[in-house]
């Protein structure tokens, strides 16, 4: 009997929007961060940070909004319930991944 | 097994748990170290502030210094709340800039935790190691104390930045050496050394775009 192949979440599967949704579900569910935290902690240009965004946005695995702080526009990151979700089930197909590599 | 994703990045399953280990670690450091080099900072200037007091007072008030021998407890006292005050303002505008919500209040109550604690110790562990006498050796006391604090910055330098813990030997270096080796001009070599070594650190620090 063959196993079934693992399948992994090809939104949450890719370097920076990895590492993206990392940061963000590591945070508590009524955390948020600034757009500026997440571009400094994963070293990441500005434009590419919005980039992986909006492809995280789409899926619904994140939210983003606007605020003036101090006078300063502001954009505020946070993961979604559907993310939070996404990303649990994720890392399960990674360890089945992982365990079928290693076996 | 390898995925090739919509930007034609490869990432294998080996590659994305490491990621993942490697992100959690960073991000942790990088919400207890949001908002550190202005800290560090201000705490540069306040220990160089300290240091050019008390150089001044020795050198154009001797006899101040020689009735009143235990001063620099009361100059430091009162640097150091001015320095407490500022870090928890710098650190609450930090995070409400960069996060917010219980992860971030948490890791900010942490850091202060932590300094408060090594800033107590540089004032506690000198008094009950007996060293505040009527006659106070001034050397041993602040040797003490900046040990500590270099202890503290080297400490959440091996747990947050390499460049914190280096802050904390040059810290070390800049006041154990001149005090050693400057004579009398122990006091303002150190400040200027402390200052410099801060400096460099924050430079660093921003430029590797943690903080």
């Amino acid at each position: 009997m063959s196993e079934e192949p693992v399948v992994l979440n090809e939104t949450i599967h890719q370097s920076t929007r990895l590492r993206i949704m990392t940061l963000l579900v590591s945070l508590s569910d009524s955390d948020r961060v600034a757009h500026g935290f997440i571009q400094n902690t994963l070293d990441l240009t500005g434009g590419n940070l919005t980039i992986h965004l909006r492809k995280l946005e789409d899926a619904g695995y994140v939210n983003t909004t606007k605020e003036f702080l101090e006078l300063k526009p502001r954009t505020w990151v946070e993961a979604t319930p559907k993310g939070r979700r996404a990303f649990t089930e994720y890392l399960g197909s990674l360890e089945r991944a992982l365990n079928k590599s290693f076996r | 097994m390898r995925k090739q994703n919509n930007e034609g990045q490869r990432v294998t399953p080996e590659q994305g748990w490491t990621s993942i280990h490697a992100t959690l670690d960073r991000s942790r450091s990088s919400m207890y170290v949001a908002g550190w080099t202005n800290i560090m900072l201000l705490w540069g200037a306040i220990v160089a502030l300290g240091y050019l007091s008390m150089y001044t007072i020795e050198t154009l008030a001797p006899v101040f210094a020689t009735d009143y021998p235990w001063y620099p407890g009361p100059l430091w006292f009162g640097l150091t709340i001015p320095g407490m005050i500022g870090s928890s303002i710098i650190g609450y505008r930090a995070s409400k800039q960069n996060a917010s919500g219980p992860s971030a209040t948490a890791a900010g109550l942490r850091v202060f935790g932590f300094w408060m604690s090594v800033v107590a110790a540089a004032f506690i562990i000198p008094a009950a190691s007996g060293l505040w006498t009527a006659d106070p050796d001034r050397i041993a006391i602040s040797g003490v104390g900046v040990g500590i604090v270099a202890l503290g910055y080297i400490l959440f330098g091996i747990m947050h930045h390499l460049a914190i813990a280096l802050v904390g030997l040059g810290i070390a270096a800049s006041y154990y050496l001149p005090t050693h080796f400057a004579g009398d001009a122990a006091p303002v070599a150190s400040a200027v050394l402390i200052l410099a070594v801060v400096v460099v650190a924050w430079a660093w620090i921003r430029k590797s775009r943690v903080a």
